[in-house]
């Protein structure tokens, strides 16, 4: 006998999230594009707030794609997601037209076929007849591209191929390009990958249970994006200069600080008790 | 476009077919791994305890890390190694899966699916304890899971060794560098990519199977020609892009 | 030559080493926080009626979770040793980081799970956060740290191609597939239901009625996390351990024979010896043990 994952309806539809994720998320990829353009690269923290909205936008996909009892657990969606996004997105990183002004647009679009080709495969040929089991998978999938983007935008500045597999070094003065200690020659994208994929199904995971409550969901959503921005721009110290890697961090733990409070807060206030170092309180008979 | 024609479309198109024999044999693997998740855990079913997803995840990638190491050996060599590599972390486990059973917690092996052991005739329901659907690893069980991980090994190499050899020939083109100065760049590229496919296909096998099964004598085990087809797509999809991204 | 091998011996040991003390670690702690399989009885004993005073730390799977862990302390280990950071410092100040979004995550999960059982009546007990995130997140640090120095001896040492951050990705979701796979039955049956008969798998019916008194008091997490400490845990040691000595043995020593082949064939013996013991013991407990009833008769 296991847990049965309960259905529960929140407040905010989900068309809502989903447009307040999409179009975040985009527009803060989009400022972290404005780098190009000004020659900097203080506004990589944008990155990191895209990746949130985007998480923020998933977390809410995996709540309704688990409602129905996909058989199994809620863990599996979010590596599914980003299985398929990191794929759509690496290929989009190529499209260095003006700057690469097309990527994050290209990535929505693949990830977008490969999500929907999974679920159309999983809801056909797999059988599982799934209302939402096709939108869910895009939706997850373009989640994972544009948490990618985001996070790599925030670690490098950017989020072109190119400046994804070479960084600059300074060696006696002169300027070399290397390839190895890049984002990708360094596989940090595979850190970025499990950050994402477990903020992205955590929330749910979290939070699931009968009195599951929608506002509290997101607000750890949001707290997870944070908190895997926090890490992100610790690398970021790496490959981009220092007072833009303080920025991002700064930002990060600020925003993480205020998310995880409110939380809390949202925890207690949906809590049956909430108790310091009392005994276990048994149910009154009868109940 | 200089990629394409300095690698010509027949190297693109062999190493696309082998993506996607890879990737079926990723899912068709997930099918024989015994995974009885939850219900496991308390000795109410068989299987080891834990997602099927996530047990095909660790074995195959164990796989991919010994193929990954042999790939500068040969394609052949490459294989049997993550094969091995995937066998040998799943014959590990599973030994001490029953170990914990048995010396643990004192509960004889039985499935709860058939009454005879395929392999060694033992006959299992005597040895289900009341109210549950067996407990442990069987044989056949162990078998299975041996095969399931040395099938995700190969299938995972298979992915990463067709990714390499590509980019190891195409991003020097792009970068107008040698293969040595780009080398991690193109390890790390089919490292994640196959990755990435894997858990795709590993996923879509877990939902072809709802999440738990017994191994290959368990009934759920004759869906798995329905995955292998979803597995061809949904990988020669995935296969394109990750091919597509050196060419465009 | 000789050297070579030695020295690639050496290292090999160190890593088994490692790796047994990073499974033991990993399965206690997940143990501590009833995290994977396990936990779903956590999840049910409010619902059934049975409220306790049990961590409900449910993070992901518990492979994924760990392959996070793992990938975030060598992803940050690796940068920092790209700004020229000496490595050990480096593995310590990456496996920090790492602990500290576990620990975070933790507290979350229990927050979120318990707050959404508020209509079952089980409170929050906030010094079940105070007391055991901090047990648990001392435990990830072992499990952490030693296998990121695993990943980083196979990286420099032993020359595998893989930088870093992907093998911390690949040895992290091994080492929760291992602990979750060995330690999770041990924890789940025969500590959570120890009221139950030994002996014997927990029948359906009993599911959620899990023990919730120790021998004093009553029972919380770290009672289970001495409890699994003694089996569950060294078993995941030596299941983790086993996997990272022989997948580095084999190719280690044999793969000059044979142009690699020696090391596929050293592999496939291994794998076969290992199947051999499972069926000994398999055939041991059936005869030890005894049926538990009579077989069914072929229809």
């Amino acid at each position: 006998m296991t847990v049965k994952v309960e259905v529960k309806e929140g407040g905010m539809p989900h068309n809502q999230i989903l447009a307040t994720g999409l179009i975040g998320s985009l527009v803060g990829i989009y400022i972290t594009y404005l780098n190009n353009i000004l020659g900097t690269d203080l506004l990589a923290f944008f990155g990191g707030i895209a990746a949130t909205l985007a998480l923020y936008w998933g977390s809410h996909t995996i709540k309704r794609l688990a409602s129905y009892g996909i058989g199994t657990g809620v863990p599996s969606a979010g590596m599914i997601a980003f299985g398929s996004g990191v794929i759509g997105f690496l290929f989009a990183t190529r499209f260095a037209i003006g700057g690469g002004i097309l990527v994050p647009i290209i990535a929505v679009i693949a990830a977008a076929v490969i999500g929907a080709v999974a679920g159309v495969m999983a809801n056909t040929i797999l059988k599982m007849h799934i209302p939402v089991m096709v939108s869910a998978l895009i939706e997850m999938s373009i989640v994972g591209a544009l948490t990618l983007m985001g996070l790599s935008a925030l670690v490098t500045g950017s989020f072109t191929f190119d400046a994804l597999v070479t960084s600059r070094i300074s060696f006696f003065g002169m300027e070399l390009t290397t390839y190895e200690s890049s984002l990708i020659g360094g596989s940090i994208i595979a850190v970025l990958f499990l950050l994402g994929g477990i903020a992205i199904q955590h929330p749910f995971n979290a939070c699931l249970g009968p009195s599951w409550e929608q506002d509290r969901m997101l607000m750890l959503a949001l707290e997870c994006g944070f908190l895997s921005m926090i890490p992100a721009a610790v690398i970021s110290f790496a490959f981009i200069s220092m007072a833009a890697a303080t920025i991002s961090f700064v930002v990060a733990i600020v925003g993480w600080f205020y998310t995880y409070y409110r939380y809390i807060e949202l925890a207690r206030r949906d809590a049956a008790f909430w108790l310091d170092a009392k005994p276990i309180k048994e149910p009154e008979a009868g109940h | 476009m200089v990629v394409l024609e300095t690698l010509g479309i027949m190297v693109i198109l062999i190493a696309l077919i082998g993506i996607i024999i890879g990737g079926v044999l990723i899912g068709f693997g997930v099918h024989f791994v015994p995974v009885g998740g939850a219900p496991a855990a308390m000795g109410q079913a068989p299987g080891i305890a834990t997602g099927v997803a996530m047990l095909a995840a660790g074995a195959g990638l164990a796989g991919l890390f010994g193929g990954a190491w042999a790939a500068e050996l040969g394609l052949l060599v490459a294989l049997a190694a993550g094969a091995v590599g995937g066998g040998l972390m799943m014959a590990i486990t599973q030994l001490m899966v029953n170990i914990i059973y048995i010396f643990g917690m004192g509960i004889p092996v039985a499935s709860g699916k058939v009454a005879k052991d395929p392999i060694t005739g033992d006959t299992q329901t005597e040895f289900k304890s009341q109210g549950t659907e067996g407990h442990g690893l069987p044989f056949v069980s162990y078998a299975g899971g041996v095969i399931g991980g040395m099938l995700g090994g190969l299938g995972g190499t298979l992915i990463y060794v067709m990714l390499l050899d590509v980019y190891l020939d195409a991003l020097p083109l792009i970068y107008s560098t040698n293969k040595e100065a780009i080398y991690l760049v193109a390890v790390s590229l089919a490292g994640i990519f196959a990755v990435g496919m894997f858990l795709v296909n590993a996923v879509l096998a877990a939902y072809n199977i709802t999440g738990t099964i017994e191994g290959p004598h368990d009934p759920k085990f004759k869906r798995f020609p329905r995955d292998i087809v979803a597995s061809a797509i949904a990988t020669a999809v995935t296969g394109i892009f990750a091919l597509g991204l050196v060419l465009v | 030559m000789v050297d070579q091998i030695v020295f690639g011996i050496g290292i090999t040991a160190l890593a088994g080493a490692l790796a047994t003390v990073a499974g033991a670690a990993e399965d206690t702690e997940s143990d501590i926080g009833s995290q994977g399989d396990p936990n779903s009885q956590v999840q049910l004993a409010p619902q059934m009626g049975y409220i306790h005073r049990i961590f409900n730390k449910a993070i992901a799977g518990e492979p994924p979770a760990y392959g996070l862990w793992v990938a975030l302390g060598a992803g940050v280990a690796w940068a920092l040793m790209a700004m020229q950071v000496n490595a050990v410092l480096a593995i310590i100040l990456g496996s920090a980081l790492a602990v500290f979004v576990q620990g975070i995550y933790a507290t979350t999960a229990y927050l979120g799970r318990i707050a959404s059982l508020a209509k079952f009546g089980q409170p929050v007990y906030i010094d079940i956060i105070k007391s055991m995130t901090t047990v648990t997140m001392a435990h990830a640090f072992v499990a952490v740290f030693t296998t990121v120095t695993v990943c980083y001896l196979i990286n420099v040492a032993l020359g595998h191609p893989f930088p870093l951050p992907l093998l911390g990705l690949v040895w992290g979701i091994a080492l929760g597939a291992a602990g979750s796979a060995t330690g999770n039955p041990f924890y789940g049956k025969e500590r959570q239901y120890q009221s139950q008969k030994f002996g014997a798998g927990v029948p359906i019916a009993a599911s959620g009625n899990i023990v919730r008194y120790a021998e004093a008091g009553e029972r919380n997490s770290l009672d289970n996390g001495w409890f699994s400490s003694k089996l569950g845990g060294p078993a995941s040691g030596v299941c983790f351990g086993l996997i990272v000595f022989f997948e580095l043995w084999r190719t280690v020593i044999f793969e000059e024979i044979a142009n690699g082949w020696g090391a596929v064939i050293v592999g496939i013996l291994v794998i076969l010896i290992f199947a051999v013991i499972d069926r000994y013991i398999e055939i041991w407990a059936r005869k030890t043990y005894g049926p538990y009833g009579k077989p069914e008769e072929a229809a």
